[in-house]
C-alpha cells in the first residue's frame, strides 16, 4: 500500500475537499453496511491510501483523512471603531463573524476532544479573567442531525428514537444556506489537519491577489507550522506515493500554496505532487474597470507561473460559468453557490484519484471490480513525462456518464466528456495527445453496473471508431459508482434516474433532484495532455507580456507593489513561454520564425 | 476633488475628521489591550463562533486573533507585532503608548494647536528620552560566566506577567538555564536551538528542561528497542526508501523478468546504504553499546527491517531543525551520504527512550555530554495550559537573550517612565523654544501611561499613585510601583527588571507612528463606507 497525503489550500479548495471527503466517507459507510449494495461492498479500493488510523489518549481508535487544510482564520474578536455624529468614540468589540472559514466546526475537530473543551478554571493565571464570546454560529439542520446521531450512538438509546429532523429539510436547508465548507462536512478531521492563517487583518474578499498573500506563509513562522503539520502525516507513511494538492488559486492563497509547494519540493524531492488549481465561478466576475481587468489577468499569469514549477502535474479546474457549460448538460447548477460548483469538481477529483487506490491483483489477472491501477508517479509520468514534457493537463468529466449500450450508446462516451478546465480549444487534432481515462460505475444493459471487461471492451471500441485518436490512452475502470451522500446539492436535472441512468423522458415532479432521489451515478473522467490547452497558456503568457513585461506596461507598477523584481517577472515569462513552445506544432513554429 | 469625479463612491474625510478618526482608532485599540498589561492584568478568554476557546494574556497573540477593520488600527497593530518580531516583547506597551500619545495630542489639538508643532516636540522628546535611557540603564557585565541572578530576574519579570507566581518562578530557572546551555562565546544566540516540545500529559508544574532533545516521533518497527543506554547517534539526511521516480527516466525493459531484475537492482542500492550503516554499527559498538539512526528522509519497511535485525533503532522524517540541534546536543556531524561514514560522525547519548501517549510518540535523547542544544518540555492537562506556558516560555527566552546581548537592563515597574517624565518636564522642556514645549509635555505625560495602567489593573487609584510616585522621585529616589500595596518602592530591591532593547524600541517606534497619524489631514477610501461596520 502506498499512501497519498492530501493538501487543501484556500476557501474554494476546501469546499471541493469537503465534498471529496464526503464521498470517501459515504464509500466507507456503504462498504460496511450489511444491507448495502454488493457493488459497494467489494470495491477493491484501498481507503488506507487516503486515510490514517490512529488512537486517542483514551484509547479510542480513529480513522481520519490524511489531510492538511489551510484556510482563513475565524477571527475571535472583531474590533470595529465607529465615530458617531458627535465625534465621541464608540468602540464595539463585537463579534460579527464576517470572516473566517470554519463556521461552526472547531479547528481541533471533534475526534480527539478532551471530555470538555471549556476549561472549568484557568489554571495558569491567578488574576482576573475577562471573557470575550463571539456569537455562536448556529448549527444548521444537517450538523444538528449529525450531532444527534452521535449522541444517540453514545447513549445507545436505539429503541423508540424518533428522527426529529427530516432528510428533506436537511437537503433544503443545505441547498439554501451553505456558508462555510464545514456546513456540509460529515467527516471527522484529525486535530492536526485544519490550519488557520491568522494575523492577516483583512477580509477574505480583500485577500484576493498574489501579492497580498506573499507574506502570509513566511510571516511569524506560520509556514513552519504548516510544514510541521504535513511532516506529521508523512512521517507515519511507510512509502508516500504522492501529494494530492488542491489550491484555490483565485486569490492570495495561491501565493501561500506556491511557498508551501516550494517547501515540499525541497523536503520531499522525489515525491510527485499532483496539483489541482481550482477556482469558483464567482472569482471571474467583478471586472468592472480596465484596472481590475489588468489586475485579474496579472494575478492569473503570476499565480500560474509560480505554481507550475513546483509540481509534477498541474490541472487547472474551474470554468467561468459552470452552469452554462457543456459539462453540466444534465445538471442544474447555480454559479454563485460554491456548494454547487465544488460538488462537480470534487466528483471529478474523486474519479481521478481512483486508480491510485485500486488494489493491484497481479500483472495479468484483473480483478472483477477494478482494473488499471497506477500510482501517482506512474500517472504523472504518463501524462507529463512523455516526449513533450507538457505538465499541464485538461480535466474532462462526464457526470453522469452515459450508459455503454443502447441508442445513445457508444459514440457518446467521448462526446459527453466535457472540459472543466477553462480556456481550452475545441476540436483540436493532436496526434501526440496522451490521455488517462477513468470510468467507474458505468451502466450496461438493463441498468446494471457493467462488468470491468465489458467497459474496457466498449471503451476500446469507442476509440477504434473515433475520428481522432490520441497517441496513448490509459484506461482505469472500477465497478463502483460515485455514491451521492446526503449532504449533496440538488443539482441533478430531471433526466437523471435513481442510479444515474439517463432517462428518455423527464421525471415529472420536482425539477431538481438531489441526494434523496439519486443514490449513485456512473462517472467518467479524463485527464489529457494535449495541445488543446494552448489558449490557456497563451493567454497567460500574452497577458504577462502585455501588462507586465513590455515597456510602459500598465501593470508594471502593480507587479512592483507585489514585490516582484524585473528578473523574476522575466523568469515567469520564460517559464510560460517554454510551456507554450513545447506544445506548438512544429510547422507552425517554423513559419513563426520566418 | 478629482477623485470624486473619477470615482463617485470614494469617500473623503478631511482635516479634523480624518485626525479624529485616527485618534479614536488608536484609543480604541488601547482600550482593548490595556487590561492585559502587567502582573495584575486580566487574562482574556476568547470564545469563537464554533465554541472554540482561546486563553491569552499575550498582546501579540491577542492582536492576531482580532479582526481589525479600521485602517489606522491595523497600522498600529502592525507596528506592535513588528515590535514583537524584533525584540520579543512589548506588544501591549507599544499599543498603549501610541494610544496615549494620540490621546494627549488630542487635548492640544482641540485647543487649536497645529499637529506639526506637536510632532516637532515629539521628536525632541524622543531623542532626549533615548539619551536618558542610556544614562538610566543598569549595565550588566556578561563576560564568560553571565550573572545568572540578573538573568533570572529579567526572565521572572516577564514570565510573571503571563503565569502565576510559583509556576513563573519555576519557568524562570528553566529559561535561564536553557539560554545559558545554548550560549556559545563570541556567537550570537540562536534561540531555535532550544526546542520547545509539548505533551498533553500530567500537570503544568511537570514542565521541565531536558538537557538533550525530545523528538515528536518514534521508531516505526515493532522489534526496535524502546529504551537504550549508551547510544551512538547517527544524524543523517539520506533516503533509505526505494524511490522509483529517481530512476524512471532510464527504465527500459522488454519483458517481465527484466523489469523484476531492474527493480531488484534498484532495491539493492537502498540496501547497500543500509548495510553501510550496519557496518559502521558493528565497527563501533561493543556489547553494551547501542546505535540510533535519526534520519531526515524516509526509511521504508524493508530498510527498517534490516536495521531492526542489526539491533539499530531508527527514526525517520526528523524535523529539519532537529538535524542541527542533534549535532549540537550529542556531538558528531550530520551526514548527507553514507559513503564516507566514520566513527567521528557519530554523536553520543547516555539514554534514548520512547514515551507513548495514545498515537503520539516521543523520543527522548538524554544524558548527553556537554550539550549546546536543549529542549523545554512543556506539560499540561489541556491545550490551553500548554499554550499559556508556551507564550510565557517564548517571552522568557527572548528576555534572557536580550539581556545577554544588551549587556544592560532597565529598572521596571514603571520606574523608568516616571524618571524619564520628570527629566523631560524638569530639564528638557526648559531648553526648548516656543510651542514645541507642549509637544515635549504631551510626550512626557504619555510616558506615564505605563505606571497608570499598572495601577489601574491592580485596582488602585491612578491619581494617588502618580502623585506618590512623582513625590518620591523628586526626593531623589528611583521609584517603581508596588502593585500589591500601591506604594512607591525600589524595583531593584524586588528584582524587577525590563529589557533595555525592548524599551528603546518602544520609545523609538511609538512616536514615529503617532506622528504619522497626527499629520494625516485627509483620508480617502474608494469603495466601502468606513463609517459603517461591514
Amino acid at each position: 500500500m502506498r499512501e497519498i497525503v492530501t493538501i487543501q489550500v484556500g476557501g474554494f479548495a476546501n469546499f471541493i475537499g469537503s465534498h471529496f471527503w464526503n464521498f470517501q466517507d459515504e464509500l466507507l459507510g456503504l462498504a460496511s453496511d450489511p444491507e448495502g449494495d454488493s457493488v459497494f461492498k467489494n470495491q477493491c479500493l484501498n481507503m488506507d491510501v487516503l486515510y490514517r488510523s490512529g488512537e486517542t489518549h483514551q484509547g479510542v481508535l480513529t480513522y481520519s483523512p490524511r489531510l492538511v487544510s489551510v484556510d482563513f482564520q475565524d477571527a475571535m474578536i472583531v474590533v470595529v471603531l465607529i465615530m458617531d455624529v458627535y465625534r465621541s468614540l464608540r468602540i464595539y468589540v463585537c463579534s460579527l463573524n464576517v470572516a473566517g472559514s470554519l463556521g461552526s466546526i472547531s479547528s481541533r475537530g471533534t475526534l480527539y476532544n478532551e471530555a470538555s473543551s471549556v476549561p472549568s478554571d484557568v489554571v495558569t493565571w491567578k488574576g482576573s479573567v475577562s471573557t470575550q464570546a463571539s456569537e455562536p454560529h448556529k448549527k444548521n439542520l444537517f450538523l444538528q442531525s449529525l450531532y444527534e446521531e452521535e449522541q444517540e450512538n453514545l447513549t445507545h438509546k436505539r429503541n423508540g428514537f424518533q428522527r426529529e429532523i427530516e432528510d428533506k429539510d436537511i437537503v433544503e436547508c443545505l441547498d439554501n444556506g451553505v456558508q462555510f465548507w464545514t456546513d456540509f462536512s460529515k467527516v471527522h478531521y484529525h486535530p492536526q489537519s485544519l490550519y488557520e492563517l491568522s494575523g492577516l487583518w483583512m477580509d477574505v474578499q480583500e485577500f484576493d491577489n498574489y501579492g497580498i498573500g506573499r507574506d502570509a506563509f513566511s510571516g511569524s513562522f506560520q509556514g513552519e507550522d504548516i510544514c510541521e503539520r504535513l511532516r506529521f502525516f508523512v512521517e507515519e507513511c511507510d512509502h508516500v506515493q504522492g501529494f494530492q494538492f488542491i489550491v484555490d488559486d483565485s486569490g492570495g492563497f495561491s501565493a501561500v500554496a506556491a511557498d508551501f509547494l516550494e517547501n515540499i519540493a525541497d523536503e520531499y524531492t522525489n515525491t510527485p505532487v499532483l496539483l489541482y488549481a481550482a477556482r469558483s465561478p464567482t472569482s471571474y466576475i467583478n471586472l468592472r474597470s480596465r484596472k481590475q481587468t489588468v489586475f485579474r489577468h496579472l494575478h492569473d499569469s503570476v499565480s500560474f507561473s509560480r505554481l507550475a514549477p513546483y509540481c509534477k502535474l498541474i490541472v487547472p479546474v474551474g470554468l467561468p460559468s459552470l452552469s452554462t457549460s457543456k459539462a453540466s448538460t444534465f445538471l442544474r447548477i447555480e454559479d454563485e453557490k460554491a456548494y454547487h460548483c465544488s460538488a462537480v469538481y470534487a466528483a471529478a477529483v474523486h474519479s481521478a484519484s481512483l486508480p491510485f487506490r485500486m488494489e493491484p491483483v497481479g500483472p495479468t489477472a484483473d480483478s472483477f471490480a477494478v482494473s488499471g491501477a497506477v500510482d501517482v508517479n506512474g500517472f504523472v509520468q504518463m501524462l507529463a513525462g512523455q516526449a513533450r514534457q507538457n505538465m499541464v493537463s485538461i480535466l474532462d468529466v462526464a457526470m453522469p456518464a452515459p450508459p455503454l449500450t443502447g441508442k445513445q450508446g457508444e459514440q457518446s462516451l467521448l462526446g459527453s466528456l466535457q472540459p472543466l478546465t477553462p480556456e481550452v480549444a475545441d476540436n483540436v487534432e493532436d496526434f501526440q495527445a496522451v490521455e488517462s481515462m477513468i470510468v467507474h460505475g458505468a451502466l450496461g444493459s438493463g441498468g446494471h453496473h457493467a462488468s470491468v471487461s465489458a467497459v474496457k471492451d466498449s471503451v476500446n471500441a469507442v476509440y477504434e471508431h473515433a475520428t481522432s485518436r490520441p497517441m496513448f490512452c490509459h484506461l482505469s475502470v472500477a465497478r463502483c459508482p460515485l455514491p451521492i451522500p446526503l449532504p449533496f446539492p440538488s443539482i441533478f436535472g430531471n433526466l437523471v434516474g435513481q442510479h444515474g441512468e439517463l432517462l428518455d423522458s423527464p421525471i415529472s415532479g420536482s425539477k431538481l433532484r438531489g441526494s434523496l432521489d439519486v443514490h449513485s451515478i456512473p462517472m467518467a473522467a479524463r485527464l489529457r495532455s494535449s495541445s488543446a490547452i494552448l489558449p490557456f497558456l497563451q493567454n497567460r503568457l500574452g497577458n504577462l507580456r502585455k501588462f507586465g513585461i513590455e515597456r510602459g506596461a500598465l501593470g508594471a507598477e502593480l507587479l512592483r507593489s507585489w514585490r516582484f523584481e524585473k528578473d523574476e517577472i522575466d523568469d515567469m515569462g520564460e517559464t510560460l513561454s517554454k510551456m507554450v513552445t513545447a506544445l506548438v506544432p512544429n510547422d507552425e513554429l517554423s513559419s513563426d520564425s520566418d | 476633488m478629482s477623485l470624486r469625479v473619477l470615482n463617485p463612491n470614494a469617500e473623503v474625510l478631511n482635516k479634523s475628521a480624518a485626525l479624529h478618526m485616527n485618534i479614536n482608532a488608536a484609543k480604541g485599540l488601547q482600550d482593548v489591550l490595556k487590561t492585559n498589561l502587567g502582573p495584575k492584568g486580566t487574562i482574556k478568554m476568547l470564545v469563537g463562533g464554533a465554541g472554540d476557546i482561546k486563553l491569552t494574556k499575550d498582546g501579540n497573540t491577542l492582536l492576531k486573533e482580532m479582526q481589525i477593520q479600521n485602517p489606522t488600527a491595523i497600522m498600529i497593530a502592525r507596528t506592535a507585532v513588528a515590535q514583537d518580531d524584533i525584540s520579543g516583547d512589548g506588544t501591549t506597551s507599544t499599543v498603549i503608548f501610541i494610544g496615549e500619545l494620540m490621546k494627549q495630542s488630542e487635548r492640544y489639538i482641540d485647543e487649536g494647536m497645529h499637529p506639526r508643532v506637536l510632532v516637532d516636540g515629539f521628536e525632541i522628546a524622543k531623542r532626549a528620552t533615548l539619551q536618558f535611557l542610556e544614562k538610566f540603564k543598569t549595565p550588566v557585565v556578561m563576560g564568560d560566566e553571565p550573572d545568572k541572578e540578573i538573568l533570572k530576574m529579567v526572565a521572572r519579570t516577564t514570565v510573571r506577567t503571563k503565569l502565576y507566581e510559583s509556576l513563573a518562578d519555576q519557568l524562570t530557572d528553566i529559561v535561564a538555564n536553557a539560554v545559558l546551555c545554548i550560549r556559545k562565546p563570541e556567537e550570537a544566540i540562536d534561540l531555535f536551538m532550544v526546542e520547545i516540545m509539548h505533551m498533553r500529559h500530567k500537570f503544568d508544574v511537570d514542565t521541565r528542561l531536558v538537557e538533550g532533545l525530545v523528538l515528536d516521533h518514534g521508531s516505526r518497527h515493532p522489534d526496535m528497542k524502546r529504551r537504550a543506554e549508551n547510544c551512538y547517534i547517527l544524524t543523517c539526511n539520506v533516503s533509505l526508501e526505494y524511490d522509483k521516480s529517481e530512476i524512471n527516466a532510464g527504465f527500459f525493459y522488454s519483458n517481465a523478468e527484466q523489469r523484476e531484475a531492474m527493480v531488484a537492482a534498484e532495491r539493492r542500492q537502498v540496501d547497500e546504504r543500509v548495510k553501510k550503516i550496519i557496518e559502521l554499527k558493528n565497527k563501533v559498538c561493543s556489547d553494551n553499546d547501542n546505535f540510533v539512526v535519526i534520519n531526515q528522509k524516509g526509511i521504508d519497511p524493508p530498510s527498517l527491517d534490516l536495521l531492526a535485525r542489526a539491533g539499530i533503532i531508527a527514526l525517520r522524517r526528523a524535523k529539519r531543525r532537529n538535524m542541527e540541534r542533534l549535532v549540537l546536543a550529542c556531538g558528531g556531524e550530520a551526514v548527507n551520504s553514507v559513503d564516507d561514514l566514520t566513527p567521528d560522525c557519530l554523536g553520543w547519548a547516555g539514554l534514548v527512550y520512547e514515551h507513548v501517549l495514545g498515537e503520539e510518540k516521543y523520543t527522548f535523547v538524554e544524558q548527553v555530554k556537554n550539550p549546546h542544544s536543549c529542549t523545554i518540555l512543556i506539560k499540561g492537562p489541556n491545550d490551553h495550559t500548554i499554550a499559556q506556558i508556551k507564550d510565557a516560555v517564548r517571552d522568557g527566552l527572548r528576555a534572557v537573550k536580550n539581556t545577554i546581548e544588551d549587556e544592560a537592563v532597565v529598572l521596571g515597574a514603571g520606574a523608568f517612565e516616571v524618571a524619564a517624565r520628570q527629566y523631560l518636564v524638569n530639564e528638557v522642556k526648559k531648553t526648548v523654544q516656543g510651542r514645541a514645549q507642549l509637544g515635549v509635555e504631551a510626550f512626557a505625560d504619555a510616558l506615564l501611561v505605563v505606571p497608570k495602567t499598572l495601577a489601574e489593573n491592580a485596582g488602585l487609584d491612578t491619581q494617588d499613585v502618580i502623585i506618590a510616585l512623582k513625590a518620591e522621585h523628586d526626593r531623589g529616589n528611583v521609584v517603581g510601583l508596588n502593585q500589591h500595596s500601591g506604594d512607591p518602592f525600589d524595583p531593584q530591591m524586588e528584582g524587577i527588571f525590563d529589557n533595555y532593547s525592548v524599551k528603546r524600541q518602544i520609545i523609538n517606534s511609538g512616536p514615529v507612528i503617532a506622528s504619522q497619524l497626527l499629520l494625516v489631514d485627509e483620508v480617502i477610501r474608494a469603495g466601502r463606507n468606513m463609517r459603517k461596520p461591514t
